[in-house]
This record gives structure tokens, C-alpha cells and sequence, in this order.
């Protein structure tokens, strides 16, 4: 089976990494730390222009038609670039709920919200009632919320929120109140839990590939460091308790990237082992992430402990979304549970 | 109006480049990419076009191997179709050389304005747009740092070292864009979708009408005799300030006539 990235996805990748490096740089990032809404308007509409917001959004309501595999290196550049713009939720999670809603319901919601999210317009964020704080909550016009098993779109305008102290300066989380009614259920019963399943296993791969992106990103960041940063005469990245650290936090990203990019085929396609698939990436990705974070802080020492170094932006991405729809261990042991229960 | 850019692609600057230990000049194998001085060009270009209500943007280039690559970024941005001029006999040419392979070209596309860049990166001899402005016998303005079009005539705030000129010419006319004319789009995932099935027109020197001899190598009328590395940066000046290192400064900002 050959399995590679064809022209176009590449090409993709390497405008949004060419907007991201103008647009996105880390004193653009601090801003939109400083920010009410932790990320920025013009740059959203700026991703929207490209093609990167509607990128899944079927080409009937203005996108790119495009999926999963053509979405997760561009999650993957967010995560290196830092945008603090709130992708995964959209892209990933939001568009395909509402691509897939049935009834009447799911006709009424792609036309009300489907052309709005590939203009630049909409944000969608997404809440489990096992989440104590939905991120991205702020700043959204739809969210996508369970309860009892049901799931219901919601209209900013139906929703309270109020602020929750978050780790990651433009990852922002709000504790949401509302109520569920027959007007906003998009799904329940039987037919809710495949959704939600679904919809946590393209979690698990959306946020993976951001954090693969973040690993990069840290993992390269030390390496610089080390090779600039001199001791005993020497650049510290010339001795092995250093460069071996670094090479086993690039092991650990190199490892995890592949299971991401498996885990968006899989989804994609419908692969009857995509749960599997997705939860192997979460938890690698997860792994790597907080590796190349505690690599990165001991190889910078006590400059990366400081605000002003721009390590901590991607740090704290890190911690975050490595602890966000399920951590390294929860995704383990759903691996070994979807393989037990395989054993004939 | 019709407006065509004159597009490079170079060898991605970013990559260490090699010289030809013979010829001296620039290794142009694989991947090229446009040169990012040309995305002001294609950009101003494209808003010329809109303003004017009308017409399109015709992208030239010569490049070995039939290259496209960095006209498809162009032509992503937004360009409608572009010319390539692409032939063995073009090895070796110089600035005079290309501009007669262009000038032709650029002919074919009857444009109302001819936009360039002031230099390209990989070359820097900052010749060619003028020469192919006086093959076509078209008025050039060179360092546009503003350019607006209308009743058939170009207006250009062309940038000087004190500050800037106010330059108007009749068109068709050749302006050469600095960096930061206007600030380039970047391609989107439908322009890049799209490029793809624009048409290159890929032209011999014959298809232009040109003698072997009067291009590439043969018809150059320079030559690179010599390069040599250049001089490794020196080590900075430190003066101790004893009270008077203020006067050390002045004297160093007044030796660059920046005060």
C-alpha cells in the first residue's frame, strides 16, 4: 500500500506554514495571550480566505470538499506554528457532526451554519458534560453539546458562560450553562452514541496531529538552543546527556506522526479498526508532546522557565492538549480494551 | 487591460546554491520556485487588472526544463495564463540574452503594462526589465514603490534615496516593483486547485521567431571570468567608553551618512 501525501496537501501545508510565518509569530501569538478572546479575528478570516477553515466543508456550501487526511497536516502546522486560532474544533469536530446530522434537523443546520463556517464567520466549539469547562466556548457561535447522551447544536446567544482559569493562554475554557430542548437536538439514543463516538475518535486524531506539531516544534526549538548555547567552550548540544535526550524526544514525534496520519485514513475511510487507530494516536502524540515539553525545558534550563523565552507558548499547548479528550494512559487502556475484545 | 509579469523561478534560496566550476554560473537543476521578489509584481498586477475593471494577468518566464512550478504559484494567486520559454540553446544567457527571449514573448501577449521586478534574487544584475523595456520600445520606470493606472497613462511614486519621484507615462509602458509596492495574497487551496488546469504556453526560441545564435551562450555579450569568495564578515569594533564613547558612535553614524 502506498501511502503518501499527494502534490496538492503538500502544497496546502506549505502556504499555511508561509501565512503562519508572517502572521504567526511568537509576539503574535503573546498578543492573542493578551487578547479578550485569546486568538485573533483577522487571522481567522485570513485562514478562512485560504481554505484552511472550510477545508472540510462540502464544496455545496462554499468549501474545499475535502476530508480528514487532507486536514491533518494542517492541523499539524497549527501545532508547530503555535496559531492560537481554535482549528481542531471546527475543522475537525464541528463541520463533519453537522455534515452527517440526519433529518430534517441536519438540512437545517448545514444551511443555517455550513457556508457561514467556510466564510470565515463561524467558529464551532464542542462539550461533553464529562468536561468540567468547554474550550474555545468564547468566541464560538455554535457549540456542539452533549448530555445524556444526546447531542445538541446551540446557538451562542442560548448558552452562559463563564471564564475558567486555562493553562494555555489562547486555548480559553468556560464552564457553559444551558438547556437542552427538542429544537436543538441534533441526535439521540442509539443513533447519539456512534456520533459521539465518532466524534471523540477524530478528537483523539485532531488533537494528536497538533500535537505532533507542537512536539516538532519543541524538539527543534531545544535543538537550536543547544547548538547555539555554549558551556565549557563547547555548544551543550556537542554532549551526549544533552543531544541523547533530544534524539529520544525526536524518536518519540517521528513514531507518533505515522499513527496520526493512519488514524486520519482510517476515520476517512470508515476502517472498521479507526477507534483503535485513533486512540493508538492520542495516546503516542500525547506522549511525544509531553516528552519534547519536559525535554525541551531541561535543555533550555532556567531561561525556559522564564515568560519572556517563547518556549512556554508551545509548552503550555503542549500540557494541554495532551490532557484534552482523553490523555496517554485513558487512550491505552481503550486500546486494550478494543483488542481484548477482538480475541475470538 | 492586460497586464503581463515577468516572473523568475530560481533555485530555492533557502538551499545553499553551487556555482558551475567551468561557466561560473548558477546550478538550475531541480525544483524551482518563483522568486519571491516576483509575488509583489503578480500581486500589483492582479490589482491593476481589478481596478481597471477588465483583463487579465499573463505570467512570462524562462526557465530550463520546461519548469513550472513557480508559475503555478502565480498562476494560484490568481494570474489567468502564463508563457514559458524553455530550451537548451538559452543555457548560458546573459541579462541581454534573456531580455530578447522575453521581450518576444512578452510581445505575444500584447499587454497594455509590463510589470517586473527591480532584481531578481538568484542574479541581481537588475538589467534585464530595462532592457526588455527598450527591445519592446516601451517607456520604462524602474523602483516603483506605488503604481496606479489610468486614461491610458501609468502613475508611478518611484523611490529614490532621499525620498521619492512622481513619475507619469504613457502605456504601454515597463515598471519595475520593489518589495512592499503591495503586499502579495498568499495562494489559496482553490487558487492552487485551479492553477493546475490553466494554460502554459511552452514556446522554443524558434516558436519566437529568435536565432539560436542571437541567445543563450552564443548570443551573450558578458561573461563571468572569475568569482571569488567573499570577504568573511570582520569582527566588530569595541570601543571601551571612557565619557567619550557617545562621540565614537556619532563619528561611526556620520561615516554611513545616516546623520
Amino acid at each position: 500500500m502506498h501511502f503518501a501525501f499527494d502534490e496538492d496537501q503538500l502544497e496546502f501545508r506549505a502556504q499555511l506554514r508561509a501565512l503562519a510565518e508572517k502572521q504567526c509569530t511568537p509576539a503574535d501569538i503573546r498578543e492573542a495571550w493578551a487578547s479578550p478572546l485569546g486568538w485573533s479575528r483577522p487571522r481567522w478570516a485570513a485562514l478562512a480566505e485560504m481554505g484552511v477553515v472550510g477545508i472540510t466543508v462540502s464544496e455545496e456550501f462554499g468549501g474545499m470538499g475535502l476530508g480528514l487526511v487532507d486536514a491533518v497536516l494542517l492541523l499539524e502546522e497549527a501545532g508547530r506554528a503555535g496559531l492560537p486560532e481554535p482549528l481542531v474544533e471546527t475543522i475537525a469536530l464541528g463541520v463533519p457532526v453537522l455534515a452527517d446530522a440526519p433529518g430534517q434537523q441536519g438540512s437545517v443546520l448545514r444551511s443555517r451554519w455550513l457556508s457561514a463556517v467556510a466564510d470565515g464567520g463561524v467558529r464551532i466549539a464542542v462539550g461533553m458534560s464529562s468536561m468540567p469547562a468547554v474550550p474555545g466556548a468564547e468566541g464560538a457561535e455554535l457549540l456542539l453539546l452533549e448530555r445524556d447522551g444526546e447531542l445538541h447544536a446551540v446557538p451562542a446567544a442560548a448558552v452562559a458562560l463563564t471564564p475558567r482559569p486555562a493553562l494555555d493562554g489562547s486555548r480559553r475554557l468556560a464552564q457553559v450553562d444551558w438547556e437542552p430542548s427538542p429544537s436543538t437536538l441534533v441526535v439521540s439514543g442509539f443513533e447519539a452514541e456512534e456520533v459521539l463516538a465518532a466524534l471523540g475518535d477524530r478528537a483523539a486524531m485532531g488533537v494528536g496531529a497538533v500535537l505532533v506539531g507542537v512536539a516538532d516544534r519543541l524538539v527543534a526549538m531545544a535543538a537550536q538552543y543547544a547548538k547555539d548555547r555554549s558551556q565549557f567552550g563547547k555548544p551543550i548540544g556537542s554532549f551526549q546527556a544533552v543531544k541523547h535526550h533530544l534524539a529520544d524526544a525526536l524518536v518519540r514525534v517521528e513514531f507518533a506522526r505515522p499513527m496520526v496520519y493512519r488514524a486520519a485514513l482510517s476515520l476517512s475511510e470508515g476502517d472498521r479498526d479507526a477507534s483503535l487507530h485513533a486512540s493508538m494516536a492520542k495516546a503516542m502524540a500525547s506522549d511525544a508532546a509531553t516528552l519534547a515539553a519536559r525535554t525541551a525545558l531541561q535543555v533550555h534550563g532556567a531561561i525556559g522557565y522564564t515568560w519572556e523565552h517563547d518556549l512556554h507558548l508551545w509548552m503550555k499547548r503542549a500540557w494541554a492538549l495532551a490532557a484534552a479528550w482523553g490523555d496517554a494512559a485513558t487512550h491505552r487502556a481503550r486500546v486494550l480494551e478494543i483488542l481484548l475484545a477482538k480475541r475470538p | 487591460m492586460n497586464v503581463v509579469v515577468c516572473v523568475k523561478q530560481i533555485p530555492d534560496p533557502a538551499v545553499p546554491g553551487t556555482l558551475d566550476p567551468q561557466t561560473h554560473t548558477l546550478v538550475r537543476e531541480g525544483k524551482l520556485i518563483m522568486d519571491d521578489s516576483d509575488a509583489y509584481g503578480v500581486e500589483m498586477g492582479l490589482q491593476l487588472a481589478e481596478a481597471a475593471g477588465g483583463g487579465e494577468v499573463t505570467l512570462v518566464s524562462m526557465a530550463p526544463a520546461g519548469e513550472t512550478s513557480g508559475l503555478r504559484t502565480a498562476l494560484a494567486m490568481g494570474a489567468a495564463k502564463a508563457i514559458l520559454v524553455s530550451d537548451d540553446a538559452l543555457k548560458g544567457s546573459d541579462a541581454l540574452s534573456t531580455a530578447k527571449v522575453l521581450a518576444k514573448a512578452i510581445e505575444r501577449a500584447q499587454p497594455d503594462l509590463v510589470i517586473a521586478a527591480t532584481e531578481s534574487t538568484d542574479g541581481y544584475t537588475g538589467t534585464t526589465p530595462v532592457q526588455v523595456a527598450e527591445l519592446l520600445g516601451f517607456p520604462s520606470v524602474t523602483f516603483a514603490k506605488k503604481v496606479s493606472v489610468g486614461d491610458g497613462r501609468v502613475h508611478v511614486e518611484r523611490q529614490t534615496e532621499a525620498g521619492y519621484d512622481e513619475v507619469d507615462c504613457p502605456l504601454p509602458a515597463l515598471v519595475t516593483v520593489t518589495a512592499g509596492v503591495v503586499e502579495p495574497r498568499y495562494p489559496s487551496f482553490k487558487g492552487i486547485m485551479a492553477a493546475k488546469s490553466k494554460p502554459v504556453d511552452q514556446l522554443t526560441v524558434a516558436d519566437l521567431g529568435l536565432d539560436a545564435g542571437q541567445v543563450g551562450a552564443a548570443g551573450a555579450r558578458s561573461e563571468v571570468t572569475d568569482v571569488t569568495a567573499a570577504d568573511e564578515r570582520k569582527a566588530g569594533e569595541i570601543v571601551v567608553d571612557e565619557g567619550e564613547g557617545h562621540q565614537n558612535i556619532v563619528a561611526f553614524l556620520e561615516q554611513l551618512k545616516l546623520v
